[in-house]
């Protein structure tokens, strides 16, 4: 019976979608239009890379131990320990493998201690029940909030060597325990790649802590029931039962830390530590993108390759479908068992210091921006009366005032087209069967795991080549390639959000509009619209949070005309620039520290973030898998 | 040439084939039931009937119109869906209203069209409410409401009274049938509940693995089905295999395991394989008035249980693999288990047929 239909020749795919096109344009406008938008707007751009790349000298490149080095002097440096009469210092400087092996080995490091950090954490948080469960989880959540260049300075203060006596805070605090223990100080600090490292851990951790949360939340209460019920405990039940069902959220969250710490620029840029390519791409902004394009070309690619490779394997996890499948939840989740002794023990005494010293950042860029100065181990506050000094400096500076203003109008030129193009591509994943779809599906979900400096790299390549002289020109213009820029990248966020409400409501309600009369135009207008526009407003509030806040392409791109310190009057350097610039002058000139300026800008972001983040969540139900990265 | 002309139907969704070739003839004004088990492609052919789907090869016609490519919205049909599809953000009024207002009608128009569908399904002051303040079987009347008030050329219900109780659902099935005697609306009408179908339609098309086995009444495929699917999947049936020893000019003699009895034939000849089907209502203990009409059943009891209005029996047949499922009046004795048993079979309802190896394997997987 099924040869009869075998035999019917199948119609050529123009022929086959010629009468639905006339018949229902409206869904191949909504798929084809961001698909074409997409592919010019960002796929073309980043193979422009490739071209570039190919003017490279690899050999020259590769055998350079700037760039590539392994070999025992690596790692001869990795702790290095001075004994004084009166006290021990030991400085973890980490490894030096050169600027490409240094990347791509850090972020790889920081994902593996990040990704057994935060799914421990999630697990100790989702599965059990105990006192103080919800300081854990709400100190967990701090560091989430973004805080460019100010967070990793916070970390400096606190782990990095110091020049004062009593060393870093840490190394001051701690010695209070040890001095009267050891009759010696011990001065721990942390430097170069481990301070990198250091910083990146503690602001990436809780990626996987929250994606691995999102997993557990939308495994069955009666899968781990039934194992309790045939006395699974512990251990045994964490390992046999939970963590398989957990991995793919701890796969997704482990990929996205890889790809954000390759491409972090705050913490080498704070560290001073020049050898990583996130620093070298950052470099060649700054000097006008006068350097050698060739080289960063080809340290794009290698960012780009390096990030693509783990993405291959869990595709799937970041697919959309995936993502609305977390967002929804299982039906009852489970509600935790009771923690034991030996628990509380390991929940005080090892998760609790650490999700400490994780929100320690963002505790003290609200420390700093109330501050004078920190550059000893402890924040020299400013007097009650002028605590708020910092923040009535940012208005009256004429710069910094432009680099608000930049930010507010980028943002809303990018939202407009974030909200049109979001919804069309989260509507037409969910609803088109044509050719296409799939495609889409992948390639809007891929401006999330394409390092922000190498988009900013292809665009600058790009324009300068394409629009010279012209709307897009990176030199002239760079306030539209940005604003581009923020689009394409942050368009995701709405896209999931809008994806997820729409394929929660049945597809049957606007079937019986159809089938009613109603052309799909209408349908969106009078069924679709109206049921998932909390969706949609969740999506681009969080879109909007991730654009204010956005770092690579801010202070590649947005640099290119000068910042608020070089160029007040004509900058057009959003936010995260202006902080980024304030944090290469010197940290200590007379009076307050200009750092400090940079912390209140930082601290205004992270209230706004704080704000837009628990409206989203509210109106989307489900706070968790929303910020899920 | 039919009101509603489907054609040669074939649909594919990706490497499973949903229809494969599917031709049915529709009357103006009847309403037609489209019977299966699930996954039988039932729902399938409903939406593309709708315009939901586009066949892969096929034809639908409307009064001789081809209307294959037609949107739904163009087609002038109009489905009621298994889960209703209210809009949950449009109060009553304004989800029965929103087919008319499509069609721009005056205001005053809509008004006395909605108030006339509200009185026919007895919604009368339910207008203002929203959707998730009805019950289900009012829920399911806005739905029908909704359809009925555009006064559409065709209406299409899929499962439309499943998601009710047992009981809301009989109810609702006798308004439905009073409903389209009066409207004389033509009516498509997906379920895979046989005793809806029958009760429901005029005519009925059983439908399985992707093709239509058979058309018929009611009666006519309940009592002289003409394929072995047909007469299998309505009633409560058991299906066992024997060989044909003789045939009569309708009857036939077949040999079932150790036993020999009696059955309609359907085309075997001697020698055949033949798959019985039989009937288990009708069957008694008490020696019948007539028993030319009857065919006698020899075995153990394996099962006996009081059901209240029936006794449900399996008789296990000497070399017979599978019992047969009989039910005895209640007021028969009830066997004890491991009895011998002696049950006369009216011969209406044993019907041999040639032995589908797919409709007998999937039989025997079953019991």
């Amino acid at each position: 019976m099924a040869k009869a239909s075998t035999a019917r020749a199948k119609p050529s795919l123009l022929k086959r979608l010629y009468p639905k096109a006339k018949t229902d344009l409206e869904i191949f406008l909504l798929l084809y239009i961001p698909l074409i938008v997409i592919t010019v707007a960002f796929i073309v751009p980043l193979l422009t890379i490739i071209p570039e790349a190919a003017k490279a000298d690899y050999k020259g490149l590769l055998s350079n131990v700037y760039y590539l080095e392994l070999d025992k002097y690596s790692v001869n440096r990795f702790v290095v320990v001075n004994k004084l009469p009166n006290e021990i210092r030991v400085t973890i400087n980490g490894f030096d493998f050169g600027v490409i092996g240094n990347s791509i080995i850090n972020a790889a490091i920081v994902t593996i201690i990040a990704a057994i950090l935060g799914s421990s954490l999630a697990l100790l948080i989702g599965i059990y029940r105990f006192r103080g469960r919800r300081v854990f989880s709400v100190l967990a959540y701090i560091p989430l909030l973004i805080a460019p260049f100010v967070n990793a300075y916070v970390v400096k203060v606190v782990f990095a060597p110091s020049l004062s006596p009593q060393g870093n805070t840490l190394s001051y605090l701690l010695n209070h325990l040890f001095e009267p223990l050891l009759g010696k100080k011990l001065i721990i600090a942390f430097d170069k790649q481990a301070g990198v490292a250091l910083a990146q851990i503690l602001m990436f951790y809780p990626i996987i802590y929250i994606n691995t949360l999102a997993a557990l939340g939308a495994v069955d209460a009666t899968l781990v029931e039934q194992a309790l019920n045939l006395g699974a405990r512990g251990l045994k039940l964490l390992r046999r039962i939970v963590l398989p069902l957990v991995v793919p959220g701890i796969l997704a969250g482990s990929t996205l830390v890889f790809i954000l710490s390759l491409e972090d620029v705050g913490a080498p840029l704070v560290f001073n530590y020049d050898k990583m390519i996130s620093y070298q791409v950052y470099q060649f902004f700054q000097s006008a993108a006068a350097g050698d394009r060739a080289t960063i070309a080809a340290l794009s690619l290698i960012l780009l390759t390096a990030a693509a490779i783990p993405l291959v394997f869990i595709r799937r996890y970041l697919s959309l479908r995936y993502y609305a499948r977390l967002a929804r939840g299982a039906p009852r989740p489970f509600q935790g068992i009771r923690l034991g002794k030996a628990g509380y023990l390991v929940a005080y005494l090892v998760f609790l210091p650490i999700v400490v010293a994780a929100a320690t950042p963002q505790i003290g860029v609200i420390i700093l921006s109330l501050s004078k100065r920190w550059v000893g181990p402890l924040p020299d506050l400013l007097p009650a009366h002028n605590l708020l000094a910092n923040f009535h400096a940012i208005v009256s500076d004429p710069g910094l005032r432009r680099a608000i203003t930049n930010s507010l109008t980028y943002l809303g030129e990018a939202i407009i087209f974030v909200a049109i193009l979001g919804f069309m591509t989260g509507y037409a994943i969910a609803r088109a069967r044509l050719p296409g779809a799939g495609l889409l599906d992948i390639l809007a979900s891929l401006p999330l795991a394409v390092p922000g400096l190498v988009v900013a790299f292809s665009y600058f390549v790009f324009f300068s080549k394409y629009s010279l002289y012209g709307f897009f020109d990176p030199f002239l213009n760079p306030g539209h390639v940005l604003v581009l820029a923020y689009i394409i990248r942050k368009m995701p966020f709405t896209v999931r959000s809008v994806f997820t409400s729409v394929i929660q409501t049945p597809e049957e309600l606007e079937e019986a509009a159809r089938s009613l009369g109603a052309r799909r135009a209408r349908v969106i207008r009078r069924i679709v619209l109206p049921l998932v526009w909390y969706g949609i407003v969740a999506g681009l509030l969080l879109s909007s949070i991730y654009i204010l806040s956005e770092v690579s392409v801010s202070v590649t791109i947005g640099a290119l005309k000068g910042g608020p310190i070089a160029n007040p009057s004509t900058h057009a350097a959003p936010i995260t620039y202006a902080i980024a610039e304030i944090f290469t002058l010197p940290s200590v000139t007379g009076g307050t520290q200009p750092q400090a300026r940079a912390a209140a800008l930082a601290a205004l972001l992270m209230i706004t973030e704080i704000a837009v983040i628990a409206i989203a969540s509210r109106l989307a139900r489900r706070g968790q898998a929303l910020i899920t990265l | 040439m039919g009101f509603i002309q489907v054609e040669d139907v074939v649909k594919r969704f990706g490497r499973t084939l949903a229809l494969r070739g599917v031709s049915l003839s529709i009357e103006k004004g009847e309403l037609f039931a489209i019977l299966g088990p699930s996954g039988c492609g039932k729902t399938t052919l409903l939406r593309i009937i709708a315009g939901f789907e586009v066949p892969d090869s096929g034809r639908i016609m409307f009064e001789g119109r081809d209307v294959t490519e037609l949107p739904p919205d163009k087609r002038g049909t109009v489905m009621v869906f298994q889960n209703w599809a209210l809009w949950p953000h449009m109060t009553v009024y304004e989800n029965i209203a929103f087919g008319l207002r499509l069609r721009k009608l005056p205001r005053e128009e809509i008004d006395r069209r909605v108030k006339w569908v509200l009185d026919l399904l007895g919604l009368r002051g339910m207008e203002k409410r929203y959707p998730g303040q009805l019950s289900g079987g009012q829920q399911q009347r806005v739905a029908l409401a909704r359809a009925l008030v555009v006064q559409p050329r065709v209406l299409l219900l899929d499962e439309p009274l499943s998601n009710l109780d047992a009981k809301l659902r009989l109810r609702l099935r006798g308004e439905l049938r009073k409903l389209q005697r009066k409207l004389g609306i033509t009516m498509i009408y997906v379920t895979h509940d046989q005793e809806e179908a029958m009760s429901l339609a005029d005519r009925i098309a059983v439908m399985r693995n992707g093709v239509v086995e058979e058309v018929g009444s009611p009666e006519q495929l309940y009592s002289n089905p003409s394929k072995l699917f047909t007469a299998m999947f309505l009633g409560r049936t058991t299906l066992v295999l024997g060989k044909v020893v003789d045939t009569e000019d309708r009857t036939a003699v077949i040999q079932l395991g150790e036993i020999q009895v009696k059955a309609i034939n359907h085309g075997l000849g001697k020698g055949d394989t033949a798959a019985l089907v039989v009937k288990a209502e009708g069957a008694t203990t008490r020696q019948p008035h007539s028993p030319g009409d009857y065919t006698v059943l020899r075995g153990t009891v394996s099962v006996s249980m009081y059901i209240g209005s029936f006794i449900e029996v399996r008789l296990a047949i000497p070399g017979l693999e599978k019992d047969i499922l009989l039910d005895l009046p209640s007021d028969e004795k009830e066997p004890p288990i491991g009895s011998e048993l002696e049950v006369y079979v009216p011969l209406r309802n044993m019907h041999a047929y040639p032995a589908e190896e797919e409709i007998v394997k999937e039989a025997l997987e079953q019991a």
